[in-house]
């Protein structure tokens, strides 16, 4: 017997309170906080789609394992079961904790790159890229074309154009590429899958020029699943079964756990190379913490140990990626512009094409996500101009190639009812599009200005 | 006449410890290359390898972790430990952090630059790290009162202020960033600072124009000390003598690990708003957006609850110390030579006496460490000169006047029972010193390598 509705493969052991701020509350902390939504306090946002980094619901095994974690700073057995469960999965045999993702990447870039050093990726995120600039070192996105395209579908938008990377090796030389990264699912071209296919030959040009590859893995198992739904060959396999032929393909990975690790804290840094992982071990020693908790609790290594296993389960896979379609269907059923196909952890608006009276200097995916905010408290996220544009030295800005407002669905958190809530507020708010103003920038950090700057809204 | 005193708590939930045999234990240190930093926490019976990030939490805080807010940005959590920290400390400007060497790390990158000189009062292993990976060079400027452990001066953290007058003369106050006060000073043995000698040293500094900023991390057991200790303080509270240390700075870095009760987490804590700001931008790329600073928002909430619970009343503190001071009196009771006065968070051996055969370079410290878990699983760890590492210009060992094995109680976690078999381990040890042999590296880290070195005894 087949049905038509996917459900939820849990059900709720535990709730937290939504507060629902009013109109004119809505409006006063916007001004609070400049237009800023990273300003706003829980609080005053009714549905939270900002991140869903260490943001999803644990399970009852979880908490029951947080429980039973072992606090000792040398040798806990909380660290074993970790590293056990990321060997499983990854065979990768070093495996390094830090207390979250971005510091595995400053680990793995401040050991791995110098001053001038190229590093190529299918599109980096924000802390990858400021990590590797901060070492001196380029970030050089190689996305294939159709990734930079959000309305033009492809079952894998996140490949990489290989012979890009075969360009981009040729013209730097080999010795300037320390390492080739690859972002599953690409977050920034809109959480987008990458196929084993791509992977396969990518690892072969990284083999060929003897250039190590690794991943950013924060949603393996979302890009696993896309696998099985899209890669011929895949039907039949398990995730985990999938997982595993990604991860045997690299020679390292970094690792946000609060995303596919289903933990609201916590990753780490895995590889093969053993005098690689011990040099990271170092600096894991002086910036994080020792290398049997490298910055977490043990409680936290435990709920990671656990997470990793549950995230790989086909029935929760099945419902998480059909929920996150399932409001991209509605938008889309409205008429509002998406990226397509939809990703695996949000649905992206494409604000360029929903407020073409808004220029790139104005931040249209800025206005968008404040619109989104004001008209029914829901709290996305610009990752537009505001995230990616450079500002060259004359004080001019070059604009991020695509103008996106995510939003972003935890883990486990909503239920339809909150989903269905939200896809009536993006239909009302594409209906008054049309009288949506851009904003300028009146106050910014010099590097990862989009947590911290001040807007003003552009007159008309 | 001395009244006993007890928890002020009971317990609510246990985790269960296993003895092992000798033969086991054989085993299991010769696999740890005789460091104890690398034995598996199943081979150990009582681990008093550090007091960080060890504690018991309580039930309150067990229930702040089901109410923590995990929002990204402006968790509920988060304005608490704002509130906790503003309340407790008295500092405006929170900066979290996931452990106290990321606030260290933050600091240090914010304030030193090459060539600087960063004075303190004694070394602590990240503390000076940090300072030298800036570029900076730490000074020494310790009472030396603090490198004789049989010294019963009541506050052997203070600092020398001829010393620091003549460091700034010598080298001028434009090139020290700041001061870096330690309270309760770890690798002294757990000594405290007096008041009155915060105050003058924060007026010196000031009258240079350099900022002082504390490792707040064990303030709080610093301020019980000044209660038992100093005139004039014997009925003011804690909280109103950790706020009055705390108004003797600029700010402080603290690790939550320790004082705080918490199982991980940390902060900056400043005056400044500007300089406050600038913490951020670092912090957004090493530790995590500004409202959460590399922590989960249940961790949040649990530090705020530690926090308050920390000064709740001195009961907890009281408590805290007379553990300690138990296990101490019992070895001094028995002529076992330990750093004086009991410091607050452990009991320090003098290992350069217990073990008068070994020269320093054998690693007297690390040897009757390794010996202590040999006899009965008790964990400590070395704080002499595997720890104080190499001068990176001469390439030789720093030896520090200090061999010492630490012997750090965590918090609210072991029982009047426990202490009396560490205490009986000990002596047992004593007794047979002379057995014990000196080490040698078979493995030598470049960088803090009491971590991951490894040792075999000397033939």
């Amino acid at each position: 017997m087949q049905f038509h509705t996917i459900i939820e493969p849990f059900r709720i052991h535990s709730v937290q309170t939504i507060h629902f701020p009013d109109e004119r509350e809505r409006e006063k902390s916007l001004r609070r906080v400049g237009y800023n939504l990273f300003g706003l306090h829980s609080d005053e946002v009714i549905i939270d789609l900002l991140t869903d980094s260490g943001t999803g619901a644990m399970s009852s095994s979880q908490w029951a394992g947080m429980m039973d974690g072992d606090e000792s700073y040398a040798g806990s057995r909380s660290f074993y079961r970790f590293e056990a469960a990321v060997r499983e999965l990854t065979g990768l045999p070093e495996v390094v904790p830090t207390h979250q993702g971005r510091a595995a990447e400053r680990i793995l870039f401040s050991e791995t790159l110098s001053e001038g050093d190229v590093v190529p990726n299918n599109t980096h995120f924000d802390t990858t890229r400021a990590n590797i600039e901060y070492q001196g070192a380029e970030a050089r996105d190689l996305v294939i074309s159709e990734g930079l395209e959000p309305s033009t579908p492809h079952p894998f938008k996140g490949n990489m154009d290989v012979d890009a990377l075969e360009a981009l090796i040729d013209e730097v030389g080999a010795d300037r590429v320390p390492l080739v990264m690859m972002t599953i699912t690409n977050n920034t071209g809109g959480g987008q899958p990458v196929s084993l296919g791509n992977l396969r030959a990518v690892r072969e040009v990284c083999a060929r020029f003897d250039i190590p590859f690794f991943l950013d893995a924060c949603r393996f198992a979302e890009n696993a699943w896309f696998i099985k739904l899209r890669e011929e060959g895949y039907a039949d396999r398990t995730p985990t079964e999938i997982a595993r032929e990604i991860f045997s393909l690299v020679d390292g990975c970094t690792f946000s756990a609060k995303k596919d690790g289903l933990a609201n804290i916590g990753g780490f840094v895995a590889m093969r190379d053993a005098e690689l992982a011990s040099s990271c071990r170092n600096l894991l020693i002086l910036t994080e913490g020792f290398p049997t908790y490298g910055g977490l609790a043990g409680y936290d290594l435990e709920a990671i140990a656990i997470g990793l296993h549950e995230v790989l389960d086909e029935d929760y896979l099945r419902y998480r990626i059909r929920s996150t379609a399932y409001l991209a269907e509605k938008a889309d059923a409205a008429g509002v512009p998406i990226v397509q196909p939809p990703g695996g952890h949000a649905v992206y608006i494409d604000a360029k094409a929903l407020l073409p009276q808004i220029p790139p200097k104005q931040y249209p995916a800025q206005a968008l996500a404040v619109e989104l905010y004001r008209t029914g408290g829901v709290r996305g996220v610009e990752i537009g101009s505001v995230m990616f544009g450079e500002v060259q030295p004359d004080g001019t800005e070059t604009p991020a190639s695509m103008e996106l407002v995510r939003l972003a669905i935890p883990r486990r958190t909503y239920t339809q009812s909150h989903i269905d809530f939200v896809a009536e507020i993006i239909i009302e708010v594409a209906g008054h599009a049309d009288k949506i103003r851009g904003y300028r920038i009146v106050q910014q950090a010099p590097w990862l200005r989009h947590f911290t700057a001040r807007f003003e809204p552009v007159e008309s | 006449m001395t009244r006993s005193w007890a928890e002020p708590f009971k317990i609510k939930m246990v985790e269960p410890i296993r003895m092992t045999t000798r033969e086991h234990r054989e085993q299991a240190i010769q696999e740890a290359g005789y460091n104890t930093f690398l034995l598996r926490s199943e081979d150990v019976y009582v681990d008093l390898l550090t007091d960080s990030g060890t504690s018991a939490m309580s039930d309150y805080q067990w229930a702040g972790l089901m109410v923590g807010d995990e929002a990204y940005a402006g968790s509920r959590s988060f304005y608490h430990l704002v509130e906790a920290v503003r309340e407790v400390y008295g500092y405006e400007e929170l900066i979290p952090t996931h452990q106290g060497r990321g606030a260290e790390h933050i600091l240090s990158q914010l304030l030193i630059k090459p060539g600087d000189t960063v004075p303190g009062n004694m070394y602590f292993t990240t503390t000076r790290f940090h300072q030298e990976h800036a570029g900076g060079t730490f000074a020494d400027v310790i009472i030396d009162e603090a490198h004789d452990p049989a010294d019963i001066h009541p506050f052997k953290g203070n600092v020398d202020l001829d010393k620091l007058a003549a460091l700034i003369d010598r080298v001028g106050a434009d090139r020290i960033p700041y001061f870096s006060l330690e309270t309760n000073v770890n690798m002294a043995g757990g000594q405290p600072v007096s008041m009155a000698n915060l105050k003058a040293t924060y007026e010196l500094c000031r009258l240079h124009g350099i900022m002082v900023l504390l490792d707040a991390t064990r303030a709080l057991e610093n301020a019980w000390f000044i209660k038992q200790r100093e005139g004039g303080y014997e009925d003011r509270s804690v909280a109103e003598i950790l706020r009055e240390i705390c108004s003797h700075s600029d700010g402080a870095t603290v690790s939550s690990k320790k004082d705080n009760l918490v199982n991980i987490g940390g902060f900056l804590a400043l005056r400044d708003p500007e300089l406050a700001r600038e913490a951020r931008a670092l912090l957004v790329a090493f530790e995590g957006l500004h409202t959460y600073g590399g922590m989960a928002g249940r961790d949040l909430e649990a530090l705020a609850r530690g926090i308050e619970e920390m000064v709740a009343s001195d009961d907890h503190v009281r408590a805290r110390v007379g553990q300690v001071e138990y296990l101490g009196n019992r070895l001094i009771k028995v002529g076992i030579p330990i750093v004086l006065p009991i410091g607050g968070h452990g009991v320090f051996l003098d290992a350069q006496k217990i073990l008068r055969h070994l020269g320093q370079d054998q690693f007297p410290a690390q040897a009757l460490t390794a010996e202590l878990y040999l006899e009965s699983g008790v964990r400590g760890m070395e704080r002499g000169v595997v720890s104080a590492g190499r001068d990176p210009a001469t390439g030789d060992h720093h030896r520090p006047k200090l061999e010492l094995v630490r012997l750090a109680i965590p918090r609210r976690v072991y029982t009047q029972a426990h202490m009396d078999v560490v205490a009986e381990s000990v002596m047992a040890v004593h007794e047979n010193r002379e057995a014990v042999r000196g080490l040698r590296f078979t493995h030598e880290p470049a960088t803090l390598r009491f971590f991951q070195a490894r040792f075999e005894p000397i033939p």
